[in-house]
């Protein structure tokens, strides 16, 4: 438990460590997965390619959706990119960058399936057994192309009578098997020089530009969690103080009534003052939370932090909702702020 | 656990520790990738030597840039070597202290999968089959009468030996014996070698400008932990700027809420709600924020930080941050020294 915890802390301490880890969850949930997979190529001429292709692509894209539904930050990524401008104009680098970060550890798992299918042979033996060209076996000389074909298509599998125990099987899948590695391996050969390519020569290249879309994009990241945790505190008061109203109303409308709550021989008391509801909200930190206490204000809320989030000034005087309730003059002066440090 | 916690944290504490660790699970990932992949020789004349000397580099490659890529002191080293000099020189010495300890340790693994497989054997079986002196090995006299290619295509099978049929010229066993023997030589020399050059480079090392090296190792520490101490602050500060700036949002639509509601409870609320008092922690946030409080300032910082790094010299004042930085420090007023030499007679 200890050491889950450790985990755990070690992956919380920022996004982009938690979605490594998750990352390196999937990966190793492919490899057992594949592991654990039972096989079985059909062995008749038309449905091999078919089976064979089908679980070579299928499952990685299974993987790579199941990537993207694990990752918080691609729908943080697709809000950011549908929100309206409202006071905080929209940058199209963060949007990027956060869409290369998200597709970059979808696309592992995906890969690690495809690799070790690669390696292990058995699906592009099954996929293309019938493509071979026999002509450079020679067993195959004296068999007409039917018969090939038929012998073909059951090369993947060693059981089958008609070719079990055949040299000539043996050699055709030692063939299709040394293909399929050789694939395999120039694969992650390319895979990996490109990913050491686009490390090392990240910093070659707008380096100032990348540190700016790095820090916002985690700071969308941030407002969003945040935003969410503030909205749950505020919902838990909210709810409080709706079920100690709730209970307020009833009593005093039950002492209104006359009824009692003691027994019927006693005398009947004088029914306690209810308590002034403004009591109830007494509290600390609720003070910002007063004015926001019904459903269409709660509303209105959301929805102006989706049409018209806060512009990223904060010494600027507590920004507007685009409405008309205020009195004071918009500082629009902000969007002139914003716009003059575009190099330096 | 606690023992498991103590190697977690030591591994944790720098850089370099944490990818000695690292290098020491990928030269195990490695030997194990090696006894889990299937080795299948193609025993085909052509296609042998090919595969064979696919699998003795390729993977190695593979680990060796695998190694790199884990590394995160590649992009470091490369944020290093692009940088404009800005306000802090560029040492040559400490970029390449950084290059060999990153080379070094990726390339253990490679090491690793290159013995395993000379030690088994598989490969080099593969790759030298038709290379066999059947004269010294098998039957020499039938070997004359053979033309090549069909000895090469007999040969090329020794590695199968459910598709070997060549035990009329040469006995399988033999010729597999043969060049296992001579694939485990090479495979312990290349062991003994390569442990011998580590040994040496280490223990040499010293003789050769210790004071050098000390400096660098101590300047590629402080760089590695820079940044990572920048990364930290930056998030920290994105977080109280996201907190501050949801505190303002809501204070702003309860003071709209306010000022547009003229009845209900809110008449009967007290007159200190129309300004209300940020909670405790506000405060602490605020100063969490070090001043840096819009888009366009945060810009300019990140800018500056990598265009003009600061220089490696504490308390010198408080020069501009987000100005043009000029190369050098600035320069000290020049000392006189006066030397009186007093003449002992």
């Amino acid at each position: 438990m200890d050491k889950f915890r450790m985990f755990f802390q070690h992956f919380q301490s920022s996004s982009e460590s938690v979605m490594n880890g998750i990352c390196l969850l999937l990966a190793v949930v492919t490899v057992k997965l594949y592991s654990s997979f039972d096989f079985n190529c059909p062995c008749l001429a038309h449905y091999n390619a078919l089976y064979g292709l089908g679980l070579l692509l299928a499952p990685p894209l299974t993987l790579f959706l199941c990537g993207l539904l694990a990752n918080r930050q691609s729908v943080v990524m697709v809000e950011e990119w549908r929100r309206p401008a409202g006071h905080r104009r929209k940058d199209p680098g963060i949007i990027r960058y956060m869409c290369s970060s998200v597709l970059q550890r979808a696309l592992a798992a995906p890969l690690v399936w495809i690799l070790l299918a690669l390696l292990d042979g058995k699906c592009f033996v099954c996929a293309f057994s019938n493509s071979v060209d026999p002509e450079k076996f020679l067993d195959f000389a004296n068999m007409t192309p039917s018969q090939v074909q038929l012998f073909l298509a059951k090369v993947p599998c060693k059981e089958d009578e008609l070719v079990r125990n055949s040299p000539a099987r043996k050699a055709v899948s030692r063939y299709l098997r040394c293909l399929s590695q050789a694939i395999g391996w120039s694969v992650t050969l390319l895979l990996i020089i490109a990913a050491f390519l686009a490390r090392c020569l990240r910093p070659c290249f707008d380096q100032t530009v990348f540190l700016q879309r790095r820090y916002w994009s985690n700071y969308v990241d941030l407002e969003q969690k945040l935003f969410d945790e503030t909205c749950c505190e505020h919902a838990r008061d909210f709810a409080h103080r709706g079920v100690l109203h709730f209970f307020a109303s009833m009593q005093s409308e039950l002492q209104a009534r006359g009824l009692r709550w003691d027994n019927a021989g006693r005398s009947p008391e004088p029914p306690a003052v209810p308590e002034p509801p403004e009591v109830l909200d007494s509290g600390s930190g609720k003070a910002h939370l007063r004015a926001i206490s019904s459903r269409e204000q709660v509303d209105r809320l959301l929805s102006t932090w989706y049409s018209s989030k806060p512009p990223l000034d904060l010494a600027a005087s507590p920004g507007l909702c685009g409405g008309g309730l205020s009195h004071r003059a918009p500082t629009f002066a902000l969007g002139t702020r914003l716009s003059q440090h575009t190099d330096v | 656990m606690d023992k498991f916690r103590m190697i977690f944290q030591f591994l944790q504490s720098n850089q370099e520790s944490f990818m000695n660790g690292i290098c020491g699970i990928m030269a195990l990932a490695s030997a194990q990738m090696y006894s889990a992949f299937d080795f299948n020789c193609p025993c085909l004349p052509g296609y042998n030597a090919a595969y064979s000397a696919g699998i003795l580099l390729a993977p190695p490659l593979v680990l060796f840039l695998l190694g790199l890529v884990m590394n995160n002191n590649v992009s470091m080293l490369a944020e290093e070597w692009k940088r404009p000099p800005g306000r802090r020189a560029k040492d040559p010495a400490v970029l390449r202290y950084m290059f060999c300890s990153m080379a070094q340790r990726a390339l253990i693994a490679p090491v690793v999968w290159v013995a395993v497989t000379l030690l088994d054997g598989k490969c080099f079986l593969c790759a030298f089959c038709t290379a066999v002196p059947v004269t010294a090995l098998g039957n020499g006299s039938l070997a004359p009468g053979l033309p090549a290619p069909e000895l090469a295509r007999l040969l090329a099978r020794v590695p199968c030996p459910e598709i070997y049929d060549g035990d009329w010229l040469l006995a399988r066993e033999v010729a597999v014996r043969y060049l296992r023997c001579i694939s485990q030589a090479l495979g312990w020399s290349f062991v003994l070698l390569t442990t011998l050059l580590a040994f040496v480079v280490r223990s040499v090392r010293p003789c050769f400008t210790q004071a050098a090296f000390l400096k660098s190792k101590y300047w590629s520490h402080y760089i590695d932990i820079e940044r990572k101490l920048f990364d930290e602050t930056c998030t920290e500060h994105a977080k109280a700027f996201a907190k501050v700036c949801i505190q303002q949002f809501f204070e702003a639509m309860n003071h709209d809420l306010e000022l547009g509601h003229t009845h209900g409870t809110l008449a009967t609320a007290p007159a200190s709600a129309a300004a209300p008092t940020p909670p405790d922690g506000a405060e602490e946030e605020r100063e969490k924020l070090r001043g840096i409080t819009d888009q366009g300032t945060m810009n300019r910082l990140l800018t500056s930080w990598h265009k003009c790094k600061p220089p490696l010299q504490l308390g010198r004042g408080e020069p501009p941050l987000m100005g043009n930085g000029w190369a050098g420090g600035g320069p000290r007023p020049p000392r006189k020294e006066v030397a009186t030499y007093f003449s002992k007679v």
